[in-house]
């Protein structure tokens, strides 16, 4: 067991982990992805349906997700490819890791480091067990030094197939939260400083309450800890209105030296602060997230939109001829285009937003 | 509740029934009184037949009176809704003027089945008015079709108005007395709903997702679905809270927006929940104020199974 986080693996490094929600689940890719986006290796996500929460998220964790997918830093292997790797025979996979890691060193990136939704390939739809490709992973690693974290969450995985890829990784992350309930997750981040993933409403009411007492409490007894409690909502689509309430009351009886403190509040649990009498207490301020969540350009840019195009050279297709990781795509000024769109454009945020789960 | 009203108590609602013996009679008494209320200067709204705000109109024109919103929806008239919406209306109003004057006459094409409709409209004007600096005069008919008319006339107003004024109205009963034991009207039932889903407190997130899903395909806007989404969370929370553990929740798709009951097998400590803003401290109660605010009706009523919420949300 280790106790270092996401962001701290390295070149060289395989790890799993078990996230128990989904909330951890986003939580750890984006931290693992922000580590390598940090140190500018070359930064893959092997989608299957997940790309978009992850993406948000990175967003949320104020990555600068539209600018490096621009750039060709991070990369979102379609889900199709990322289905089709589990279906090719090891060796092709290994060649292709390896080209792969070595394209993204020609390229400049000072490394490579991958994660993603790979629960297709633990049915082993080739008749290949996963954990061959995962020795093939491993091999990859100790001879190319990237940097790989494979996740095994309870939502595609069974736990007879968790458990049988636990045993393959030599180190395992764990990445404690102070509360984790499957639709509200609570992360210390700070003394006093914590950050809430997901959804507050009945179910978890009283957890709100005891949080920020007991945040209170630990900023009183150290003398020389910040006077504000800060509440990093970025990731917290929805609060309800007994929710909303007990901030706003709890921040009334906070003793005068202190403060709550929202950051990034999304617009909609916004709306629910302000109709629960937010703006009239003083010792409470709220912080609105400065942008909406980014997107990927939607696919509907048609067939020959760039994004499709980058697509179409991701690696694993071509596992057969060895091609190479894609080039600086050739036309940068339209992507430009669409991705700046889509990080400054407040109606591109997701209608479901606030709500679903 | 430890409210404390900001007004003065001689500038609070004050809620006086005057008779009428027909349509005709109804329509002189009420040009009488906007000629009237005109003439002292003071801001009109009123709540009237067709045929009596034309003639009221008519007479005073249009400077300084306004017409009440009368929401009456595919499911019929709801006392509360309409008393909620005054409410907003009014508040509004009241920003800019010292006080308003509201006239409201009996309309029998709002008397539904048994003419509860208007019983449950006083009754809820009473509370979500109480703290406002309203006039209200309601003109009533002496001789109604439905008996239950008067007997809800008589005994929702603190006053009666006559030729000899204004005076104390002995057979007045607050809202709480008058709508105990008296079975509030149902909505008009529609059809089989769309969706049906039994939940308790750990699935509220799954009829959170259900309407965030139905609502973008129903023209709701982004926004307006999250507030829609909070909206019924709210009642879907109140109904796990406060009833049984499990309730039920029924979802209509319309071509006019999202329909949706809630039903649980509690009991209601107040008849008609949500018409006032809470007090800032107090904790509960806020969430059926605020998705009021959020629908266009929203509806509440008990029979011997338990307590039923009926709302309705237009893009």
């Amino acid at each position: 067991m280790s106790v270092r986080a996401a962001e701290d693996l390295a070149s060289g490094d395989h790890a799993c982990a078990v996230p128990v929600s989904d909330e951890q689940l986003w939580e750890l890719t984006a931290r693992f992805l922000s580590g390598g986006l940090r140190r500018n290796e070359k930064v893959v996500y092997f989608d299957d349906g997940t790309s978009e929460r992850v993406l948000d998220r990175l967003t949320e964790d104020r990555m600068p997700v539209a600018a490096t997918l621009r750039s060709g830093q991070l990369q979102v292997v379609p889900a199709d490819v990322t289905r089709g790797a589990f279906r090719s025979p090891v060796a092709d996979v290994r060649a292709l890791l390896h080209s792969y890691v070595d394209g993204s060193v020609a390229q400049g990136w000072s490394g490579f480091r991958m994660t993603g939704q790979m629960s297709y390939g633990a049915d082993a739809p080739a008749g290949i067990p996963m954990t061959a490709y995962d020795a093939a992973l491993d091999d990859v690693v100790r001879e190319r030094r990237l940097a790989a974290l494979c996740l095994y969450d309870h939502g595609h995985y069974t736990q007879e197939q968790i458990e049988r890829m636990r045993v393959a990784h030599r180190e395992e992350l764990t990445a404690p939260a102070a509360y984790d309930d499957g639709l509200l997750r609570i992360t210390q981040t700070g003394v006093t400083a914590v950050r809430l993933a997901g959804e507050a409403d009945h179910s978890n009411r009283p957890v709100i309450h005891k949080l920020i007492t007991d945040t209170l409490d630990r900023a009183l007894r150290s003398a020389d800890a910040p006077t504000d409690i800060e509440l990093n909502l970025a990731s917290l689509r929805f609060i309800d209105v007994a929710g909303a309430v007990a901030l706003v009351h709890a921040a009334e009886e906070f003793p005068s030296s202190h403060r709550l403190v929202l950051g990034d509040v999304r617009p909609g649990v916004q709306r629910v602060l302000d109709r629960c009498g937010a703006p009239f207490a003083t010792q409470l301020l709220v912080r609105e997230a400065r942008r909406p969540p980014a997107r990927l350009p939607e696919p509907a840019d048609g067939p020959h939109g760039p994004r499709e195009r980058r697509l179409a050279g991701a690696p694993l297709e071509g596992a057969g001829n060895g091609s190479r990781p894609e080039q600086d795509a050739p036309d940068d000024t339209d992507e430009t285009d669409a991705s700046d769109a889509v990080d400054e454009d407040p109606r591109r945020e997701r209608a479901t937003e606030g709500a679903a789960g | 509740m430890k409210v404390e009203s900001r007004v003065p108590a001689h500038t609070r609602l004050r809620h006086a029934v005057e008779f009428h013996d027909g349509p005709e009679d109804q329509l002189t008494r009420a040009v009488a009184f906007a000629r009237a209320t005109v003439r002292r200067g003071e801001q009109l709204a009123v709540a009237v037949p067709p045929t009596v705000e034309k003639a009221v109109f008519d007479a005073v024109g249009h400077a300084g009176v306004v017409a009440l919103t009368a929401p009456f929806g595919a499911s019929g008239g709801s006392g509360q809704t309409t008393a909620a919406t005054w409410a907003r209306e009014l508040r509004s109003l009241v920003q800019s003027d010292p006080g308003v004057t509201v006239l409201c006459g009996h309309d029998p094409a709002h008397d539904g089945v048994d003419g509860g409709y208007w019983t449950e409209l006083d009754a809820a004007l009473n509370v979500s008015l109480a703290d406002l600096p309203v006039d209200l005069v309601c003109l009533y008919p002496a001789w109604p079709l439905h008996l239950e008319v008067l007997e809800g006339a008589r005994a929702n107003h603190p006053y009666v108005l006559d030729d000899g004024g204004l005076r104390h109205n002995p057979e007045h009963r607050c809202p709480l007395e008058v709508l105990r034991g008296r079975e509030r009207a149902a909505p008009l039932v529609l059809g089989p709903p769309d969706l049906t889903y039994r939940y308790n407190s750990w699935q509220l997130h799954e009829v959170r997702r259900m309407v965030a899903r139905l609502a973008p395909a129903l023209g709701f806007d982004p926004v307006r679905s999250e507030d829609l989404v909070l909206a019924v969370n709210e009642i879907a929370t109140n109904a796990v809270e406060h009833g049984a553990p499990q309730a039920e929740i029924q979802l209509w798709a319309t071509a006019g927006g999202l329909v949706c009951e809630v039903h649980d097998t509690g009991d209601l400590d107040e008849p008609l929940p949500g018409l006032t803003a809470p007090h800032p401290a107090e904790p509960r109660g806020r969430g059926v104020w605020i998705a009021r605010q959020l629908c266009d009706l929203l509806h509440v009523w008990q029979d011997r199974r338990g307590t039923h919420v009926r709302l309705h949300a237009t893009p």
